[in-house]
């Protein structure tokens, strides 16, 4: 599946499709990563969403010391030593890829691929079957799917047109121009809330929730929306944070809200890429806590779940 | 109503530890069975008393001589908590082996580490006198003065195939057995002889021995039922507690009226069948059950409550008294043949669901009530083959999936969509094919019919993909064992390697075939069962014992396969390493095989990274469509005894993991030994990375009607069959109907809880887990198998 090319407006940047999804919509479905993200979250639970193009990441267990890498890397970023094992100087990669070429052992990796619309139809649609018996389909999520909206539209377009059902998963932080055009053949849409203060949002994601917000009004009037949530202990999850957000659900009429609950997923793979993992030491939220927001949005007469 | 959870303590797994992996020993100190289980000599001494007399008759009233001798005086008793009764020992405890078989690995097994528990000095003693009786009688002596030359060189296992005669199946004519009773059946046998003294036939003499046989088995049958009815109405006189008093008076009615006469109530029924299926095990040691407990039952039940004589709760009770009697029944295996079924008790399974002739839904009450039995009881057999086809009510799956759920592996889903076409095209008549059921594992049966000496072993596919590398020429020993195909030299493409290996395939199913159609000659010869005769349709009609002729199909002669998804893996990476990507000449890489991947582990990471089965790829899945398709048209030229195809069968057993050992590593990155894939359809464990629904495609794209009786299994984390997650596990099966795949199970416990249980086996004891097309006692299986299971892939994506 590696599949490299120079970047192309033709081809799309998809960093994973995910069969057998069952928790970005209802049924079955197959979820389509798109790579690439405006937004830098703190707790981002996936980092190699986030840049715009392919970049490298490792798993060390893999790695059998076999040097190949090293004598190819043009940089000289790669070392060997006897008790570290093979090593990345990260500061000195400029992500030209060529060791991930010559790692059969799977241990350099490229996250991110260029992929004709064909190529993920094809893969979406070898499912189908599944779909139709759960009434599952496709579920376009990022990084920040809008980012590549024409692509995006192209692939939904096509499958729309073979019926199947559609869910867009996105932060929202996108040009409405682009959303609608998108927006067009999405059955459902699964919008992602970080915080209602804009202060606090840019703190931990880079951006404000100015345009978020806008978006979301102007998508409750055109699409049903289910509401996931993060919940980030400190950050987010006091109960005012909460009620807020439930009242604001219940305006819009959502399907339900689905509160995440913050783990440290991100950690490792920003430790595969070379990344810094910026949070530190983030409780996860307790059972119990969660259970109570839940029955916050619930007082408000809103569906929620935990998880997904 | 007594609780299933005192049940459940009350009685002794009868399960066989896997001991051996082919020759090799496998955690042997375990022994072979629980120590409480011991082995009772009773039936081995009755049936040697019985032979001594009967010297010098034929055969087959010999056998029923002796049946009759052990059903007249063997030890019965009636445990207190019983309402069904019936044993196969004097002992509660005990497990018999047959000694009319085989007397040496016995005595070799209690002089053994793993069996010397099983028996005391004095029995060992008597045993030594039992078996100089049978020495050059049983049927493994004969086998043995028969066997001579190739037929001795290619009986014994080298890890090619193990031939073995235990899975001798078939299932009774219980639907006419219920309705008329014994006493008819006597009836029209005694008929039946009046009317050959008129018309004196050919084979005269023939017939009347066999008649006269069926009989004497018939009539001990019914006496050993007015045993139990004399034993139950004596306890019962001196029973001061007033419900057990009760149910011993039961017991005594019951037993007094059935078998003889047919049963008038769902208990008798059960009874009924229990003392059938009781006899045949005890008339020949064999695995499996088959019945189609709803369909046949269901009736007795449905009439009892609306003439409320029954309440459910009180089937629920009858239904877990007969599991725990199911339980009871266990075989004494040879080590060796413990790599294969490690984990069986006797590999029971009942059939639920599916059609009548005329094609309706059969379901009942009693399907559900089985099915709370399975959920409460939680015991390794029976398990549970449930028919699913379009108009299976929504009720029933979800009731299955609620079974499942709770891990102990069954039910396992049949596919009437994808098995119904496959027997019409066995030459199954329509009105029967919709009869079909499972006896254990995926064994097809078509009940009441003449189906029977039927598995011929398990074939090891892989082994003859490494015979075909090696022009069938073992490299060690310079044995040219196998069919001297081209050398690996001269191959220019995968399908020179296809070619190869399906004449590796030809030549030793060709040599399986003759030790078995000598094997069953033997057996004819013999070890007739004039019992099984008497309780399927045509023997009597004809008066011919039921080796002596056959039910018209193929559907008899399977030979189970194993490590066709490494045969398939293998091939593609041939095509893609050596010959796609030119990376290493064919021989280079069959030498660094030879070498176990030493020194070039780069070169095996590269098979590795080859497309494998299992991904919904097609490079992958096509090359496994042809080995599967073409392997089973080989198979099927040759031929059994009276003319039928010899054809693959999905029942894997354990031999994925104890016989893996005799295959050398192979082409798809497997190491010298290592397991194979699960069954015939499962993705090798690991390499499936695209989750469940794309397995299910791969699997779609090997068509049943051009193969067999496939196995699949599944593993899932519990959390996808409850909440919020069940209508979409149910739909998951829905696709999988739609599919025509024909058979799946799923194992449903998480990784934690495995290696929990392996760490700490006392807290565990009770934990069970699917090995190919049986439940296991987790605690019974070697570390290695137990490494094997949570080695497996988790179906957890997303
Ligand atoms: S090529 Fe891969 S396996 Fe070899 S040293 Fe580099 S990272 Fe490790
Ligand atoms: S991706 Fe980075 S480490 Fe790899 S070869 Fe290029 S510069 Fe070197």
């Amino acid at each position: 599946m590696r599949k490299r090319k120079s970047k192309n407006t033709k081809k799309g940047l998809v960093f994973n499709v995910q069969r057998f999804s069952i928790h970005d919509g209802p049924g079955i479905r197959t979820t389509v990563f798109m790579k690439g993200c405006p937004m830098k979250c703190l707790w981002c639970s996936n980092p190699e969403s986030q840049d715009f193009f392919q970049n490298l990441i490792v798993r060390n267990l893999n790695c059998k010391g076999c040097g190949a890498c090293v004598s190819v890397c043009p940089q000289g970023a790669i070392k060997m030593s006897d008790r570290k094992g093979r090593q990345i100087d990260w500061g000195k990669c400029n992500q030209c890829l060529i060791c991930a070429d010559v790692c059969i052992y799977n241990s350099l990796n490229v996250c991110g691929m260029y992929v004709d619309i064909k190529d993920v139809l094809d893969e979406v649609m070898r499912d189908m079957d599944f779909y139709k018996n759960s009434g599952g389909g496709v579920t376009i999520s990022g990084g920040e799917a809008l980012l590549q909206a024409e692509f995006v539209a192209a692939v939904i377009a096509a499958c729309k047109k073979m019926e199947i059902h559609t869910v867009l998963d996105t932060t929202g932080y996108a040009p409405w121009a682009k959303m609608k055009a998108v927006l067009k053949f999405v059955d459902l849409v699964l919008f992602d809330l970080k915080h209602l203060d804009c202060v606090q949002h840019r703190k931990a994601t880079s951006v404000g929730n100015e345009l978020i917000l806008e978006n979301m009004n102007r998508t409750a009037k055109e699409r049903r929306i289910w509401l996931r949530m993060p919940v980030i202990s400190g950050f987010n999850d006091s109960e005012q944070d909460i009620q807020k957000i439930a009242i604001l659900g219940k305006s819009l009429n959502v399907i339900k809200i689905s509160l995440l609950p913050y783990h440290e997923g991100g950690k490792t793979k920003c430790e595969q890429m070379g990344k810094v993992y910026p949070l530190r030491r983030v409780k996860v939220p307790t059972d119990e806590h969660m259970q109570r927001l839940k029955e916050l949005i619930e007082g408000e007469g809103v569906i929620c779940t935990i998880g997904s | 109503m007594q609780l299933a959870e005192n049940l459940r303590n009350k009685f002794v797994s009868k399960a066989v530890r896997n001991v051996q992996r082919g020759y090799m020993d496998d955690d042997k100190s375990r022994g072979l069975f629980r120590p409480e289980v011991k082995l009772d000599l009773q039936r081995s001494r009755l049936m040697t008393e019985s032979f001594r007399e009967t010297d010098g008759q034929a055969m087959v009233l010999r056998r029923a001589k002796a049946l009759a001798h052990v059903l007249d005086n063997m030890g019965i008793f009636i445990r207190e908590w019983e309402r069904l009764v019936g044993y196969q020992t004097a002992d509660p405890n005990g497990i018999y082996h047959p000694i009319d078989m085989n007397w040496k690995s016995v005595l070799r097994l209690v002089k053994s580490d793993a069996g010397k528990a099983l028996l005391n000095d004095a029995e060992r003693k008597e045993l030594d006198g039992i078996c100089a009786y049978w020495k050059g009688k049983s049927m493994s002596d004969r086998q043995q003065e028969m066997f001579t030359g190739d037929l001795g060189k290619y009986w014994q296992y080298e890890g090619t195939y193990l031939w073995t005669h235990w899975s001798e199946l078939g299932i009774p004519d219980y639907e006419t057995l219920l309705r008329e009773g014994l006493n008819a059946r006597i009836k029209k046998v005694e008929e039946r002889l009046e009317e050959i003294d008129r018309t004196i036939p050919l084979d005269y003499i023939e017939q009347k021995e066999f008649l006269q046989s069926v009989i004497i088995v018939l009539k001990a049958v019914i006496n050993f039922s007015n045993r139990y009815a004399i034993l139950a109405e004596e306890m019962a006189r001196s029973e001061k507690d007033p419900e057990r008093k009760k149910r011993l008076e039961e017991i005594a009615r019951t037993c007094a009226w059935i078998p003889a006469n047919p049963p008038r109530t769902f208990l008798e029924a059960m009874q009924f069948f229990y003392f059938i299926h009781l006899v045949r095990y005890l008339e020949y040691s064999t695995l499996g059950i088959g019945i189609r407990l709803d369909y046949i039952l269901g009736p007795y039940y449905e009439k009892d409550l609306k003439e409320g004589r029954i309440s459910r709760d009180e089937a629920l009770e009858i239904l877990q008294l007969l599991w725990v009697k199911f339980l009871e029944l266990g075989l004494v295996y040879s080590p060796l043949v413990t790599s294969v079924y490690g984990g069986v008790a006797s590999l029971q399974a009942i059939t639920l669901g599916g059609t009548d002739k005329l094609g309706r839904d059969v379901t009942n009450d009693l399907t559900y009530i089985a099915l709370e039995a399975a959920k409460t009881m939680r015991t390794i057999e029976p398990s549970i083959a449930l028919r699913i086809h379009k108009d299976t009510p929504d009720d029933v799956l979800s009731a299955a999936v609620d079974v499942i759920r709770t891990g102990i592996g069954y039910p396992s889903l049949f596919n009437d969509d994808a098995i119904i076409p496959l027997l019409i095209k066995w030459n199954v008549p329509l009105e029967e094919a919709k009869g079909y059921a499972v006896s254990g594992c995926v064994y097809m049966e078509i009940p009441g019919k003449n189906v029977t000496r039927r598995a011929v072993g398990y074939f090891v596919l892989a082994k003859c993909l490494w015979w075909a590398l090696h022009q069938g020429m073992n490299p060690k020993t310079g044995e040219q064992r196998g069919a001297r195909t081209p050398n690996p030299a001269t191959f220019k493409s995968w399908e020179d390697v296809l070619d190869a290996y399906l004449e590796q395939v030809r030549f030793f199913t060709t040599k399986l075939s003759q030790v078995e159609n000598t094997c069953r000659d033997l057996y004819a010869k013999y070890c007739p069962k004039p019992f099984y005769s008497a309780i399927v349709e045509g023997c009597i009609e004809r008066g011919k014992e039921c080796k002596q002729w056959i039910y018209p199909s193929m559907v008899h002669d399977f030979i189970m396969v194993i490590g066709s998804t490494n045969v398939a893996d293998s091939i593609t990476a041939i095509k893609k390493v050596v010959f796609d990507d030119k990376r290493v000449p064919l021989p280079e890489l069959i030498d660094i095989m030879n070498k176990n991947w030493e020194g070039r582990d780069d070169l095996r990471q590269i098979c590795l990274n080859a497309p494998k089965y299992g991904n919904d790829d097609d490079y992958a899945d096509i090359i496994a469509r042809e080995v599967h398709h073409r392997t089973e048209a080989v198979m099927e030229t040759v031929k059994d005894r009276f003319g039928y195809s010899m054809r693959g069968d999905g029942s894997a057993v354990s031999a994925t993991y104890g016989l893996a050992i005799d295959t050398p590593a192979t082409p798809d990155g497997r190491f010298d030994g290592g397991p194979f894939a699960d069954s015939t359809l499962a993705p090798q464990p690991g390499m499936d990375k695209k989750g469940p629904t794309a397995v299910l495609n791969s699997c779609a794209k090997i068509d049943t009607l051009q193969t067999y009786n496939h196995l699949l299994k599944q593993k899932f984390m519990p959390q996808y069959l409850e909440g919020d997650m069940k209508p979409v596990f149910l739909s998951y099966l829905k696709t999988w109907r739609e599919k025509k795949i024909p058979h799946i199970q799923f194992n449903v416990v998480d990784k934690k809880t495995l290696i929990e249980a392996q760490n700490y086996p006392e807290k565990y004891r009770d934990l069970i887990v699917r090995v190919a097309g049986f439940s296991a006692y987790f605690a019974d299986l070697s570390k290695g198998l137990q490494d094997h299971i949570i080695a497996r892939t988790e179906q957890q994506l997303s």
